[in-house]
């Protein structure tokens, strides 16, 4: 135990792999006991068997595995919390005693040029000194300029060495990056995931039972009848956990891809819960597959990488990638940009291949692993087996590529254009899981690793991001205003936020992306599970079309939602208005440089408009107005308390979680100052400036207002309120159309379908993407499946029949000629023999005379031999 | 012609005709009794050759001896049919001429190998070893035999005559003689008969009739 | 002169002897008759080493002993087959050697 707290206290960083091994741990165990559960049940005739069926519950197992579960996941998140605030306080404490480090060295160094000889020497010991000191402390100050606590081991060794260096060979490691980010994402995710697995004891309280009737899947008896999974669902649930932190964890590729996988199957496993009905299990599989479309992309990228990098270390290719932020002889200029040149193999010499550095080259420079003693940021010889203390180069296309391949990854897992086919899908699972996975965090995992990954993407990759977030925010949006299932509603409502954030991280707004995505969990997690509140209240009613008036009989509920749409309309001093402020000033600045991309701010602008109405609309078909339905109305009850308490907890949450001092600045967000702190330097290299030596401006290295003309940054800084006005007043005029429309009922929805028929068509069926993707996809490989199995069965088989005849042919010749020849000459042969002895035979006569008469002759014979033979030797 | 002559061809033709009776005669009896015939002129030969021990021998064992035996077994087992017996003039043929064939080969060799000649020095002299020499060769002195030159041996060879003794045959002759003639009496004992063998009756059915069964020899 | 007795009319007379034993044997049905034969050989072998001793002085003790012998043997011998030809005479009721053909073909 003792050596448990002196591991918290030394490498504090274990906490949050505590935090990630805790709900592995619950997993385990429910997965454990439900395996001998079910060994008890299968054997429940013999005692052992009894005995160890009703140890774990009988027939009637009661609620423990979701209090394992929850507990664990409340413990994750203890861990986090005692994590992150360790992680702030040292955090703040490393800077102060950084920069003190840097102006003391400063100090020394301007004391040593103006003092006399005989101090020289002490002086230059004690520069020495501090100079070490300040390596150290630099040394964890990671290629993000950004604290950060590390750690990895060596998982599995693949030799030879190959790029990597050669005393480790290459290796696949696992480990763990804490910085701001992480920190506050692993607090978040165990945050909404405790709140959520206590609103899942309440809201899956009827898989308790022994029996359980599924009212959507019909067989020949009536509906379904089967057992209850209460515990699977939190199995299920602390996988998820488990498999999400690692990859908000992970502190290389490899770990991430694991991760990520594994949240694919989680989603699969928990999207297809409900595993008899058909569309929830065809749900799963779409879900799953077209994850694994993106999934192709993501291992084309990491196979580019490894192959040109020869490792999955984040900070590693980092620090290769992007030009360093100083070099033997101070600050570069191209400090943390993406340098691009040409190689010219005919001009080789000892030191390697020229290299002129171009903007429109076809190479780019990839900086040494290690950089030696004398170091040069920009070179003029690259070499092709560089050792780590060498400059090598990678085709750009290349790194373009892998940027691609990884950004197709993303875009599986947070569903943006063109594979958001499945998220709406998803909502087949139960209430809590669209909450979680497919809401606040496994979606999040995309953005997240774009956000992580920026160093990787150059320029083009950016504006494919910034162009697909953007085609995407708009495409959902206007399909979430038509959908009448208010979980529908809500999964577009998400792609079209996600799209969001792939948009700012794609203009070079790297903070208000991810700070959104922390905005965004709370209020979309508390959007989903008031409606979770709302179908259960109304007994798994999810139509729209049956509900409205319910407000004064599901209050808490109604007023929970209502905070929630006002955080996702983007409302001044809700969560949502920070967010979205920031994206949309990124947006603005970035299109002041660039001014082709005009469409990448005004579709923002546009959708902030249209997500406020349809929200508006959706709470206001639910709560307000006359009820719809009489049946429904009359049944709906408020939720029990398990499930209102993380209403009211994430309520209060999105309103006051982004607020900073004072409240009404959008720019003082205490969160977007956190989010800040994890910033790579390249995101300012490339959307803003960096010079390090003029740091002292708010103790960042980012605004140089004396340098450099074009700057999105700096634009953005200055244009915030413009953009946020521009929004608000878009916002406003969205609600009154809806509270119009749906309060106060002065224009009719059902006209307006009436007169945009195709529109609305059009809208309802998703733009046609199922159906293109049918047309597309489906039915050409349903199609080459029929040729495939024809030729399997005709062609294939009928091979095989053929080679089956022809043996049988020809063992009927080989039968024949065995039996004719082989065997008559066998047979022939034994003839002769016979009749040769049946002919000899007589010579046996059996009579006693005639073997004297031969012998007689025989005698006869040898004497004459005999007497020849003496004749010889006598006449010789 | 000197009177060993005459008594050679005297003898000679006695012992040839005789032989030659054997053969050709169908009767057994008869047959027996030209062989003692045959016996008694051979073992005239040997008084002529001087060999009066083996012709003394001859008559005792052969003649005594070993044609009483045959005269037995022909009186044992000569029942009617046995006693004359034919066989066809083919057979005749292909006997006398497979006689004649080896007849003449060994003529022929005698009459080849007439090249021999004998040895200087040495003569043919009327005298053979007398039974005190032949005795005491038998019994194991080897300086009973006269020395001499041994002819008609290449001249590398010594000609020199080896002296031998005649013990240890003679101990294994005579034990011979002891083993065969208990195997012989072991092989004529009176046997259980078998009814496989038995043409008509069998002891089991004890009808008194010994019909040839038993022959009662008991030995 | 052909009338002067040498070695060669022994040795012919041994021959003839042996021949006509030879014969006998060839050519009688019955049993004894074949043991005359036999019997006729041997002497006919014995003519030949009494001969030999007689016309060659090294041989003289050499060729009686061995004529002792073969007569000795001859009757061991003829004592033999006596018992076989008792013993066929039991079991076959004959001594017809022609019905004594099982080793025919």
């Amino acid at each position: 135990m003792m050596n448990l707290v002196e591991l918290f206290g030394e490498h504090p960083g274990w906490y949050f792999v505590a935090a990630t091994l805790t709900p592995l741990l619950s997993f385990v165990l429910i997965l454990l006991a439900s395996a001998m559960w079910c060994a008890g049940r299968a054997y429940r005739a013999t005692p052992a068997g009894a005995a160890i069926f009703n140890l774990f519950g009988g027939e009637e197992r009661g609620r423990i595995p979701a209090f394992v579960a929850t507990g664990a996941i409340a413990l994750a998140f203890v861990f986090s919390l005692i994590g992150f605030i360790r992680f702030t306080a040292q955090q703040s404490t490393f800077e102060t005693q950084i920069n003190q480090l840097q102006t003391k060295l400063h100090q020394l160094q301007t004391q040593k040029k103006t003092a006399t000889e005989k101090w020289t020497h002490e002086l230059e010991e004690e520069i020495e000194a501090e100079e070490a000191k300040l390596e150290n402390k630099e040394k964890m100050w990671t290629s993000a300029r950004s604290y950060a606590w590390q750690g990895n081991f060596d998982w599995l060794r693949i030799r030879p060495a190959g790029i990597r260096d050669a005393d480790n060979g290459t290796v696949l490691q696992l480990g763990f990056k804490i910085d701001s980010l992480s920190a506050l994402m692993f607090v978040m995710v165990t945050f909404i995931a405790t709140l959520i697995h206590v609103f899942s004891i309440g809201y899956m309280s009827e898989e308790l039972q022994p029996e359980v009737e599924d009212h959507q899947v019909h067989t020949a008896h009536g509906h379904l009848v089967r057992r209850g999974r209460f515990g699977r669902f939190f199995m299920f649930l602390s996988l998820f956990c488990f498999s999400m932190l690692n990859l908000v964890l992970a502190d290389n590729l490899f770990q991430v891809f694991l991760s990520w996988e594994l949240v694919g199957i989680c989603s699969y496993l928990l999207i297809g819960f409900y595993t008899e009905r058909q569309s929830a299990s065809n749900a799963a599989n779409k879900a799953f597959i077209t994850n694994r479309i993106g999934d192709a992309g993501f291992i084309l990228g990491l196979l580019i990488l490894w192959t040109n990098l020869g490792t999955f270390n984040f900070d590693e290719i980092f620090q290769r990638v992007r030009a360093p932020l100083s070099d033997t002889h101070g600050s570069v200029d191209v400090a943390g940009r993406i340098v691009r040149g040409n190689v010219d193999p005919n001009n080789t010499t000892k030191a390697g291949q020229r290299f002129t550095p171009d903007e429109d080259g076809s190479q780019v420079l990839l900086f040494p692993h290690r950089p030696p003693e004398h170091y040069h940021a920009i070179v003029s010889r690259v070499s092709d087996n560089p050792k780590p203390d060498q400059h090598s180069a990678m085709p750009y296309w290349l790194l373009v590529a892998a940027g691609l391949g990884i950004f197709l990854g993303c875009v599986g897992k947070s569903a943006q254009f063109p594979l958001q086919v499945w998220l709406p899908d998803a909502m087949e699972g139960p209430t809590p899981v669209s909450a979680l996975i497919h809401a606040a965090t496994m979606v999040a995992a995309g953005v997240y690793l774009v956000g992580r990954c920026y160093p990787l993407f150059t320029y083009d990759a950016l504006v494919v991001i910034a162009y697909t977030g953007g085609i995407t925010l708009f495409v959902a949006a206007t399909i979430a205003v038509v959908m009448t299932d208010i979980k529908k509603v809500l999964a577009y409502s998400t792609v079209s936020q996600l799209g969001y954030m792939m948009l700012a991280l794609g203009v070079g707004g790297w903070v208000a992306g991810l700070f959104h995505l922390m905005t965004h969990a709370f209020f979309k997690a508390l959007l989903f599970l008031c409606s979770g509140s709302v179908i259960y209240g109304c007994h798994h009613e999810q139509d729209m079309l049956k509900m409205g008036g319910l407000f004064p009989k599901m209050k808490i509920t109604a007023l929970s939602m209502l905070a929630g749409v006002l955080a996702i309309a983007g409302i001044p001093l809700f969560t949502g208005w920070y967010s979205k402020d920031a994206i949309l000033a990124q947006a603005l600045g970035f299109i002041y440089v660039h001014p082709q991309h005009l469409f990448l701010f005004l579709l923002p602008l546009v959708t902030a408009g249209i997500t406020a109405f349809y929200m508006a609309r959706m709470w206001l078909m639910t709560f307000t107005g006359k009820p719809r339905d009489e049946h429904v109305y009359e049944h709906a009850h408020e939720s029990p308390w398990t499930m209102t308490a993380p209403l009211i907890i994430l309520a209060v949450c999105s309103v006051c979680v982004a607020w900073g001092w004072p409240i009404y600045d959008a720019e003082a967000s205490w969160l977007e100052h956190n989010v800040h702190h994890a910033q790579h330097h390249a995101v300012l290299a490339d959307f803003g400036h960096v010079d390090f030596t003029e740091s002292k401006d708010h103790g960042e290295y980012w605004v140089v207002a004396k340098k450099q003309a074009q700057n999105e940054r700096l634009y953005a800084f200055h244009n915030h309120h413009l953009a946020g006005n521009l929004a608000l007043g878009l916002v406003a005029i969205s609600l009154a159309f809806a509270g119009l429309i749906y309060w106060k009922r002065v224009l009719d929805p059902a006209e307006a379908k009436e007169q945009f028929p195709s529109l609305h068509a059009f809208l309802m069926d998703k733009w046609r993407f199922d159906r293109l993707y049918s047309v597309i996809l489906v039915r050409p490989a349903l199609v080459v499946g029929h040729w495939l199995a024809w030729f399997d069965l005709h062609v294939i088989d009928g091979l095989i029949h053929l080679l089956s005849w022809l043996t049988v042919l020809a063992s009927k010749w080989d039968g024949i000629f065995d039996n004719a020849i082989v065997d008559g000459l066998v047979n022939l042969v034994g003839n002769v023999m016979y009749d040769a002895g049946a002919r000899l035979r007589n010579v046996q006569t059996g009579y006693l005379r005639s073997y004297v008469l031969f012998l007689v002759l025989a005698a006869a014979g040898i004497f004459m031999v005999l007497a020849y033979f003496v004749r010889m030797a006598m006449a010789g | 012609m000197t009177l060993t002559d005459v008594l050679f061809y005297l003898l000679a033709a006695t012992t040839g005709i005789c032989a030659l009776a054997v053969v050709v005669t169908q009767n057994i009896v008869r047959a027996a009794a030209w062989l003692l015939f045959t016996l008694g002129g051979v073992s005239g030969l040997f008084f002529l050759l001087g060999a009066d021990f083996v012709g003394a021998t001859q008559l005792l064992v052969y003649v005594g001896g070993t044609l009483v035996l045959v005269v037995f077994g022909v009186m044992l087992t000569a029942q009617g049919p046995f006693i004359n017996m034919r066989i066809s003039a083919a057979e005749w043929a292909i006997a006398l001429s497979v006689g004649l064939i080896l007849y003449g080969v060994l003529a022929a060799s005698l009459v080849i190998s007439k090249q021999l000649e004998p040895s200087a020095g040495q003569s043919v002299s009327g005298e053979m070893a007398d039974s005190t020499v032949l005795g005491q060769s038998l019994l194991g002195q080897s300086q009973a035999a006269p020395a001499g030159y041994l002819a008609g041996i290449p001249a590398s060879v010594s000609r020199e005559r080896k002296k031998m003794s005649y013990l240890l045959p003679f101990e294994i002759v005579s034990v011979h003689l002891l083993v065969v003639l208990i195997g012989a009496a072991y092989l004529a004992r009176a046997k259980r008969r078998r009814s496989a063998v038995v043409p008509a009756s069998s002891p089991q059915r004890g009808d008194g009739r010994t019909n040839g069964q038993q022959l009662g020899v008991t030995v | 002169m052909i009338f002067a007795v040498g070695l060669d009319h022994f040795l012919l007379l041994g021959a003839l002897l042996f021949v006509c034993g030879a014969v006998c044997m060839a050519t009688k049905r019955n049993a004894i008759g074949i043991l005359m034969g036999v019997e006729l050989v041997l002497n006919a072998a014995t003519i030949n080493f009494v001969a030999f001793a007689r016309y060659n002085p090294v041989f003289q003790v050499e060729g009686q002993i061995f004529a002792l012998f073969v007569i000795v043997l001859a009757a061991a011998e003829a004592a033999i087959a006596l018992a076989i030809v008792l013993n066929f005479y039991n079991n076959h009721m004959t001594v017809d050697v022609d019905t004594a053909e099982e080793l025919k073909g």
